[in-house]
């Protein structure tokens, strides 16, 4: 029997078997049922994709090497990845695109004051707890939120998406800019006003920063 | 011809941003094409000076690093055509850029600029050897403190140990009243420690202050700093003017004298 039969490979997120292309299948299951009893230690209780390449599998045989794995380490196998390309492109797209929808529906909280320097950066929407300074940024996929002061510079819709918008406590933007249209602030030192909750948005290019109210609230799209 | 010039000190907190502002703004004035480069990569401030903040798009890191063409990097200034600032990134170190780098951007732009002026961060290491690398001559700047002198010295040494053709001093915060007490260094003190060129001097004053908040330079205003800062400009130029008399205008009356002649 050929020792090297089987060859794991792996790295931190999954094991790639690989099987020689003259191998029985026997032999196979007696060559992994070796190397994995092997490495079981090694591999710990790790969640894990594996792969099998090198020899063509049928869906049963792959079916049964999984429970042979299953049975003789702690791994916890997620999935069998395929190593068809155009089969790959599709799962990534299709992955991807989920990804980024459930992401428009989702945020990520920030507390603390982002300081100049900081950058934040984030596919979904973001909620800061905490002021935004001069010289700090949040670059964010989706919409942000700001239960602070915003003194500083912002960017929703990175992706290019225009219906994001822009709220804080207190607007006072260096910088603002949502999908491809940006805005600065005026050069004029601005009288002092009292703090009031805005937001910004896109309405045919330009930005606009209205106060918040209900109406406004009511004609957001999430 | 065009010339590079950096503004550095050793020392921070001495004005080097104040001077470069006031400098590129005055060369402006005098009808010189003048470009302002801020080196302080991670601490930028001469965009603040300028008033220009909130016009940053793109950054110095950004053109060395090839994101985009110096030109679309580069803001014209709020009320100059012909000057330019290319702003520092605040949220790089001053690794981002080498020294060759900024050979090549500033070679590259001294076919297009008479002045390009580089304001150099405090201290001696990487950001300063950047900072000096492309430079024709150097304007150091310092106050008459001990630990500023102290620093300006080192730096001078420094730029002498790289070859710098030129090196002019700015004395700057001078405060007659104080010097006049004998409680203050006088101009002539420091130029004698340090043994440069005096290229000019710059009293206190609370215009400074007061200009550098608003973000509009004051150089060639009729504050005493802005006539200081115009006539520095122009012996970067080449043309020989007399040093002000920063004594004049600072007492108490001589406000009042001053303020009966505007009307």
């Amino acid at each position: 029997m050929n020792k090297n039969s089987v060859v794991l490979k792996g790295n931190k997120y999954g094991i790639v078997v690989v099987i020689a292309e003259d191998a029985g299948f026997e032999e196979i299951k007696t060559s992994i049922i070796e190397k994995f009893k092997e490495s079981a230690k090694f591999f710990g209780r790790e969640s894990m994709a594996i792969a099998f390449e090198g020899k063509k599998l049928s869906d049963s045989q792959q079916v049964e090497l999984l429970t042979i794995v299953n049975e003789i380490t702690d791994l916890n196998i997620v999935c069998i990845m395929d190593n068809d390309r155009k089969r790959e492109e599709q799962f990534k797209k299709t992955v991807e695109a989920k990804l980024e929808e459930m992401n428009s529906g989702v945020g990520q909280f920030y507390r603390g004051t982002l300081r100049s320097g900081q950058v934040l950066e984030s596919d979904s929407s973001v909620i800061i707890l905490g002021d935004v300074n001069p010289g700090a940024k949040i670059i964010s996929g989706g919409n942000i939120v700001i239960l602070g002061s915003l003194k500083g510079n912002v960017y929703a819709g990175a992706n290019g998406d225009e219906t994001s918008f822009v709220v804080a406590l207190e607007m006072n933007p260096v910088q603002i800019r949502i999908g491809d249209t940006i805005a600065r602030c005026s050069d004029k030192p601005k009288k002092t006003q009292k703090p009031e909750t805005k937001i910004a948005y896109v309405d045919g290019g330009s930005i606009y920063i209205d106060p918040l109210n209900k109406e406004v609230i009511g004609e957001l799209n999430l | 011809m065009s010339e590079v010039i950096v503004i550095t000190s050793g020392k921070g907190g001495v004005g080097k941003t104040t001077t470069s502002a006031n400098v590129g703004t005055g060369l402006a004035k005098l009808d010189k094409k003048v470009v302002l480069i801020d080196t302080d990569i991670g601490l930028r401030n001469l965009d603040v000076v300028m008033g220009l903040e909130n016009r940053i798009v793109y950054n110095l890191v950004d053109v060395v690093e090839g994101n985009c063409r110096p030109k679309q990097a580069m803001i014209k200034d709020k009320r100059y055509n012909n000057l330019y600032l290319l702003p520092s990134a605040q949220t790089r170190d001053k690794t981002s850029v080498t020294p060759e780098q900024m050979v090549a951007l500033v070679d590259e732009l001294r076919e297009e600029f008479d002045y390009i002026i580089l304001d150099c961060p405090a201290g001696i290491e990487q950001g300063f050897k950047n900072a000096i690398a492309g430079a024709d001559r150097a304007l150091v700047v310092t106050t008459p403190e001990v630990s500023a002198i102290r620093d300006a010295d080192r730096i001078i040494g420094l730029l002498e140990a790289n070859s710098m053709k030129k090196v002019d001093l700015i004395v700057n915060r001078i405060r007659m009243d104080m010097v006049k007490k004998g409680d203050m260094m006088s101009i002539e003190d420091v130029v004698d420690i340090l043994a440069i060129n005096l290229i000019g001097a710059v009293p206190d004053d609370e215009n400074i202050v007061i200009s550098t908040n608003q973000g509009e330079p004051l150089a060639g205003n009729d504050t005493l700093p802005g006539q200081a800062y115009m006539n520095i400009c122009k012996r970067i130029m080449g043309e020989d003017v007399p040093m002000l008399d920063l004594a004049k205008n600072n007492g108490f009356f001589a406000k009042i004298a001053g303020l009966f002649k505007k009307n």
